[in-house]
């Protein structure tokens, strides 16, 4: 009976049913192959022009893939990326890691209040972090210069950011810090699942914490760091408002990085030494960055393969 | 798991203490300067103010023109919240729980942009809002941000909706409900969960989009409040009123904690669970 009743509803109304699906599906569809996936494949013919964006765009082939290999900013940037993906993304996972253990099994009254604390910096805009640290930074009223003058090592007015020595590796702190709370929450959840059994037996048998820390939990939660690494190394590619707003990859390009580079190219007020602006050849760095993504995808494929123990 | 307190408990919990405050202590320090005198600011960094200067926050909102950037910041986020979460509701509903031919191609083509970086678009995007004249326009920016793509949001309520249980959907069938009375009465209400998650990741994104309106907003009357602080910072370098300034930055946190103090469970689990999909 039930089954008749079914059919017919489907029977009756099927035009109903297919005016439904047209509003509910038809303008997300468009918009996604619209705003999506057609600027994505365009990107590829895009890389082939010349073209500032007011004139009339000229068809110059692979010349920007050329011009590329011969562009030392494209190098310098990619240098910048590649030394900052050896720095930060260990440091992200081994601070998450250690402080997510803490919270997880040392049991403070203080633990719950620290994880929804550590996420926080994660909801702000990042214009806010930026600026922040832009203080923190500053040589007249900074807050570092201030601690160091506390201490008695008076520096006078030095501007972090405003040096090529210091200014990449000012960078590092707002990466770190921005970025610790999700993965401590990422961790701590993972930790979350791992049975308590285990460790019960492991403290019968006198082990440590530092023994459990890297014989139990870190081999079964090894799925979930693998996929924390990949994010943060492909965040460290794809994001580059921090620098941006902090330094625009200056002074004298000891900031950039390939995004901010490409951005640059085609939206910003200085490329390099000129201000021309060039859609073509920011696209063609944009299909860079498309392959080196990719690779890097690959690579930690192969290089960190997913050894979760099952439990 | 109980165990006896000893002295490396208080080096562990003075570790946890030193990350907390490092998140802590740098937003008070802001919010103190931000209630302080420039004289006083540049007296000692250090110093708490002799008294509350509440008058750098009503400065800041006029001389960066906040009211302004709050308004077109309400319109862009309020206007592409609730038309970006309406319609991934209707797309996810009929994705997950109606049937019809073409369904698993448009699944498999959303799907792609998970292996798409957004960043090699922005380009042609910009090129293809200018040729239909969206550009310096906060409609252009909702039009962009409702409409494109974002897979974390689908999968999220995908999984909301398909644990409802395919009975109280039949059973309105038969009574003779359309399927827009199915979705309106049923469906949006039980998976008002996962939507409201939805809404606030959403809210968090466009509230903190940088980018899109750095991009697409060339005149300042247009310009969001986050674009308008970052504004109001490069023209420090001039004027040097740090503490407006600071108040400015206050202000423009203060969305981020009323909602991450109201929401915290829910984006502290709504974070996981992205992660566990990415």
């Amino acid at each position: 009976m039930l089954h008749i009743l079914r059919k017919s509803w489907y029977q009756k109304t099927s035009t109903q049913k297919h005016i439904f699906i047209l509003i509910a599906i038809g303008p997300a569809l468009l918009g996604y192959l619209l705003f999506t996936l057609y600027p994505n494949i365009t990107s590829v013919y895009y890389s082939l022009l010349y073209w500032t964006g007011v004139t009339k765009p000229d068809y110059v082939g692979f010349d920007n893939y050329v011009k590329i290999a011969h562009d030392h900013f494209f190098w310098n940037a990619l240098y910048h990326n590649f030394l900052y993906t050896l720095i930060i993304p260990p440091l992200i996972l081994i601070i998450s890691l250690f402080l997510a253990y803490l919270l997880t099994y040392k049991g403070y009254r203080e633990s719950s209040f620290y994880k929804v604390l550590y996420f926080f910096p994660n909801v702000l805009p990042v214009v806010v972090i930026s600026l922040l640290w832009a203080f923190i930074y500053d040589g007249n009223f900074g807050l570092i210069n201030a601690f160091l003058k506390m201490i008695s090592i008076d520096i006078g007015e030095y501007y972090w950011l405003g040096h090529e020595k210091t200014a990449f590796w000012a960078i590092i702190p707002p990466t770190v810090w921005a970025g610790v709370g999700f993965y401590v929450v990422i961790i701590m959840n993972a930790m979350a699942a791992i049975p308590k059994s285990l460790y019960e037996s492991a403290i019968l048998e006198g082990a440590s914490h530092t023994q459990r820390l890297y014989h139990i939990t870190i081999p079964l939660i090894n799925g979930v760091l693998r996929v924390c690494l990949l994010f943060i190394v492909l965040g460290l590619f794809r994001n580059f408002e921090l620098i941006l707003v902090l330094t625009n990859g200056g002074p004298s390009g000891s900031t950039d990085v390939v995004g901010l580079y490409m951005f640059n190219y085609a939206f910003g007020s200085k490329v390099g030494t000129a201000t021309i602006h060039d859609y073509g050849y920011a696209s063609a760095i944009g299909m860079c960055l498309f392959v080196i993504l990719i690779s890097i995808k690959l690579i930690m494929d192969k290089f960190l393969p997913d050894k979760t123990v099952e439990f | 798991m109980v165990e006896k307190r000893l002295l490396s408990d208080y080096i562990w919990r003075f570790v946890l203490l030193i990350w907390g405050s490092s998140i802590l202590l740098p937003l008070i320090w802001i919010f103190y300067e931000a209630l302080k005198t420039n004289v006083e600011f540049f007296a000692d960094i250090w110093a708490l103010p002799s008294k509350a200067n509440w008058k750098n926050f009503s400065n800041a909102w006029t001389m960066f023109g906040i009211g302004q950037s709050v308004l077109n910041t309400l319109y862009y986020v309020g206007a592409s919240l609730i038309i970006g979460t309406f319609l991934v509701a209707l797309k996810t509903y009929a994705l997950v729980r109606l049937e019809f031919r073409g369904r698993k191609l448009i699944w498999g083509l959303i799907m792609l942009s998970l292996f798409l970086p957004g960043i090699t678009a922005l380009v042609p995007q910009y090129v293809l809002m200018r040729s239909i004249h969206l550009t310096n326009s906060l409609t252009g920016l909702v039009i962009l941000d409702s409409f494109g793509e974002n897979v974390f949001f689908l999968l999220l309520l995908a999984g909301f909706m398909k644990s409802i249980p395919k009975e109280v959907e039949e059973s309105a069938f038969i009574d003779g409900a359309s399927l827009f009375k199915v979705f309106f009465r049923i469906i949006l209400p039980l998976s008002m969960p996962g939507i409201v998650t939805v809404a606030i990741f959403r809210f968090l994104g466009l509230y903190n989009n940088f980018i899109g309106p750095f991009i697409y907003l060339s005149d300042q009357k247009k310009y969001t409040i986050g674009l308008n602080i970052y504004n109001a910072n490069t023209m420090m370098q001039y004027k040097s009123n740090w503490v407006t300034l600071f108040a400015g930055v206050m202000i423009v946190l203060i969305p981020s904690i009323v909602v991450y103090v109201l929401f915290q469970k829910r984006i502290l689990e709504g974070a996981t669970l992205g992660a566990v999909k990415g």
